[in-house]
């Protein structure tokens, strides 16, 4: 069984998003501007207003109330969504967290931004990484096209009886916020039946009138410890469940996309670059243009940041001479990228490796072929015994 | 022995259900707060969605691991987002058809300081459920301290009375009025000892409810916070009332008129007498607080001229 | 790792009035109880629609309170229009046993 071919449509990553919340037939959206997401907001209210997207539409006076809104429909038992990004994604932290402890299955859009550490509106993914201990499940695309096909595989994940847990399909603005491409728009019969399969799981606790549960207890003591443990295990399953659900969906749409990390060119590769975002796609060019040249050097693309993929990075990893990582963001108090700390904490189960951190791309600054030839070359040079600087923040080297 | 009333009082006839709640809820003895949830919930009967958050209120409407105080469902969530998350509930439940009392059962500090940016949101964009405030003038379950439904004047743990301090700098803020002024479509005060009034207007919110937003502003002295014995806590609410600190009165769309008008209001002083936190007052400070209830009651009068319809003439002295 | 007795059946922090339905000994709070004169007793009610935990009973002409609830507050003997209600110090029926 496979699905029809969609209609191809030249549009913004913004809207792509949109498209794709729309597709998957949400009770209530919950939306508040914020630059660079309003045009997802923006398009589901055009949806609705044309009569396209049959929801409750809830414009919002701050997105902590957007957040609230959202869990408490998914807790009653139905599908919401909201974008944000940046400020607002730290307005709503409390709900966030709310969020991810009561199970809502939730699907959000971030719209990757400088968080206000200093004011700016850029991109950047200081907002996501800021939140990584949450307890969301939190997704990077790449392109426009996957910005759509991940916000229905996040419902399909943050659905699953088995998981339960709010999923998070960041991107990152400025760069695919507001680049059209063209994007293959799956046939709204084809969602259905994608997400199909959930309504035949049994069905989640729900707050219902009819029932007296209670949603939100006070946790304390051992049964505290049993919800916060019960919490991390699903964690843990969503990695396993992200594998299925990004396989099945390659099966029907024909589009895949490796599950929690995508590994280009990396089983003979010697050396290997490691990002996440929108600089993937620029990685691959350079990959292959060193490649051409000769030089034995893979491409890994960190899809799942939250839980964090460790099983498939280890076996990426074995046998490697050394890894770049170009985070798009800082990790306050270890002087590096976030995602290169996390690399590091792997160290014991794939041996030790020369491991950099490339701090790049921050604040709308190009994260450059210039910049990833150069990140190649001073990985390569660590690959053969050379002394290596271990983090290096590229553009303030020029 | 006495003639025997033949009949109960009228409001026992308002009772659509038993009490949902248990007979020993962790409330103090002659906290009208436990008054107004078992009369709320006798009134309203078991398919309400009750919205509870970090106050006085939590450790009986939420439960503890699995346990449970009563038999209602109920969501509980942060002080930051109780009209939000009730909102998610309303349109959720009204998109798959489900008629649901979903009420936010809050303190005065949640729904005028911390919560009030969504309560204000959710009033603007007229949400389907009813909001209901009680209003001990403080955020008591922490410890007494201040909130901006606070007297001015009042002492609180952190407003206390020294050298350096004689209570609360700023007067209270009228929260009821300023949620009048979104012009949902209900909001109303009320008070446990005008018991029959309460009821009468939680009748009508569930009714006003499926119109649009309702909000009451219910009137609850802290026996423990003001400085007041256990028993007396009707007894002041009931002075309040008389002495036109707080007037009942009710809204609809934005028309005003009195619920119950005194025809004599008594001296502020005849309150402010029962009440410890005001013991430290000065005279010239309570003639400040007469002048203060005096006006706001001139401009809540002069609200209802404007088309609000009659108010009863069956005026209390 | 598995856990060894699962106490909450849910996989979050829902609770369940069917399954465990939690009340504490409130009666054991209070150091004074009303007492109510059946001859006073008018059956006017206020009584029980003013006690904030609503454990008056009905005994048909008169009420009077469920001890294993009442806190002792004294709002029934206050409201009481007829002087009916006496708020009396536990001490006195100390000779009944525990909480009677």
């Amino acid at each position: 069984m496979k699905a029809q071919k969609g209609e191809i449509r030249v549009i913004t990553g913004n809207a792509a998003a949109a498209y794709g919340a729309m597709l998957c037939r949400p009770d209530v959206v919950a939306s508040y501007p914020i630059t660079p997401q309003s045009e997802v907001v923006e398009q589901l209210s055009r949806f609705h207003a044309d009569g396209i997207l049959d929801a409750e539409m809830v414009e919002v006076e701050g997105e902590n109330s957007a957040m609230n809104i959202v869990a408490a429909v998914t807790l009653a038992g139905g599908r919401a969504f909201t974008a944000t990004s940046s400020a607002g994604l730290a307005f709503m932290f409390d709900a966030f967290l709310m969020t991810a402890g009561y199970r809502a299955p939730v699907v959000m859009i971030n719209v990757n931004r400088e968080l206000t550490s200093i004011f700016s509106v850029s991109g950047g993914q200081q907002d996501i990484m800021t939140v990584l201990n949450a307890g969301w499940v939190q997704i990077s695309v790449e392109n426009c096209q996957e910005i759509l096909d991940s916000v229905i595989m996040a419902f399909r994940l943050a659905e699953d009886i088995e998981i339960q847990l709010p999923v998070m399909v960041c991107y990152d603005g400025f760069y695919l916020s507001f680049l059209a491409e063209a994007v293959e728009i799956p046939a709204r019969e084809d969602v259905d039946q994608f997400l199909a399969p959930l309504k035949l799981q049994p069905e989640r606790t729900k707050l219902v009138p009819e029932k007296p549960l209670g949603c939100g207890t006070h946790g304390i003591l051992r049964g505290f410890m049993e919800l916060r443990y019960k919490h991390c295990a699903a964690l843990e399953r969503a990695k396993q469940k992200l594998e299925e659900i990004d396989r099945e969906f390659g099966e029907f749409f024909g589009r895949s996309y490796g599950g929690q990390i995508e590994e280009y060119r990396t089983e003979d590769a010697e050396i290997v670059v490691l990002t996440s975002g929108s600089a993937v796609g620029t990685a691959r060019t350079v990959v292959d243009a060193k490649r051409a040249q000769g030089l034995k050097v893979g491409l890994i693309k960190l899809r799942m940041i939250r839980p964090f993929p460790r099983e498939r990075l280890t076996q990426a990893l074995k046998g490697k001479k050394a890894v770049g990582i170009i985070d798009r963001s800082v990790c306050f108090g270890w002087n590096c990228g976030p995602m290169y700390m996390e690399l590091r904490a792997l160290c014991p189960d794939i041996g030790f490796v020369p491991m950099m951190s490339f701090i790049d791309g921050l604040a709308n600054m190009d994260i450059s072929i210039p910049h990833i030839e150069r990140v190649i070359d001073d990985v390569y040079a660590a690959s053969q015994g050379k002394p290596y600087q271990e983090v290096t923040w590229i553009p303030l080297e020029e | 022995m006495v003639q025997k009333a033949k009949k109960l009082p009228r409001v026992f006839d308002y009772f659509r259900d038993e009490d949902q709640f248990v007979g020993g809820l962790a409330f103090c003895a002659g906290c009208p707060l436990e008054l107004a949830l078992r009369i709320l919930s006798k009134v309203l009967g078991r398919e309400t969605v009750l919205v509870g958050t970090p106050s006085c209120s939590a450790p009986v409407i939420h439960g503890q691991n699995i346990g449970t105080w009563h038999r209602l469902p109920y969501y509980g969530c942060l002080m930051t987002g109780v009209p939000s998350s009730a909102t998610g509930l309303a349109r959720y439940y009204r998109k798959v058809g489900k008629d649901v009392n979903v009420v936010c059962f809050t303190g005065d500090g949640c729904a005028a300081d911390v919560g009030f940016q969504p309560l204000s949101g959710a009033a603007e964009r007229n949400e389907h459920f009813i909001y209901i405030c009680y209003d001990n003038e403080g955020y008591m379950n922490t410890g007494i301290q201040r909130s901006s439904t606070t007297p001015r004047g009042a002492a609180t743990t952190t407003t206390p009375v020294g050298v350096a301090g004689r209570g609360k700098e700023t007067s209270a803020k009228n929260l009821p009025l300023i949620m009048a002024m979104h012009r949902p479509s209900y909001v109303a005060t009320a008070t446990l000892s005008h018991l029959e009034d309460f009821v009468k207007k939680l009748l009508k919110a569930e009714e006003k409810r499926k119109e649009g937003f309702v909000y009451i502003h219910v009137f609850i002295p802290c026996a423990v916070g003001w400085g007041i014995e256990s028993d007396s806590t009707i007894q002041v609410s009931r002075m309040a009332v008389r002495t036109n600190y707080f007037p009942l009165w009710e809204a609809e769309n934005g028309k005003f008129r009195l619920t119950h008008t005194v025809a004599t209001p008594k001296p502020i002083t005849e309150y402010t007498k029962l009440i410890r936190k005001f013991r430290h007052l000065t005279e010239e400070e309570l003639a400040r607080l007469q002048e203060e209830v005096n006006s706001n009651f001139a401009f809540l009068r002069h609200l209802t001229e404007f088309g609000g319809g009659e108010s009863p003439s069956n005026a209390e002295g | 790792m598995v856990i060894m007795k699962e106490f909450i059946k849910y996989e979050a922090g829902w609770s369940d009035a069917d399954e465990l339905l939690l009340c504490l000994d409130t009666g054991s709070w209070r150091t004074k109880r009303p007492v109510v004169d059946r001859q006073k007793c008018n059956y006017c009610a206020l009584c029980a629609l003013y006690c904030p935990p609503q454990c008056m009973v009905n005994m048909n002409d008169y009420f009077t309170p469920n001890l294993d609830f009442c806190k002792g507050c004294g709002i029934c003997a206050k409201e009481c229009p007829r002087g009916a209600v006496t708020m009396v110090p536990e001490g006195e029926f100390a000779h009944e046993g525990a909480k009677r």
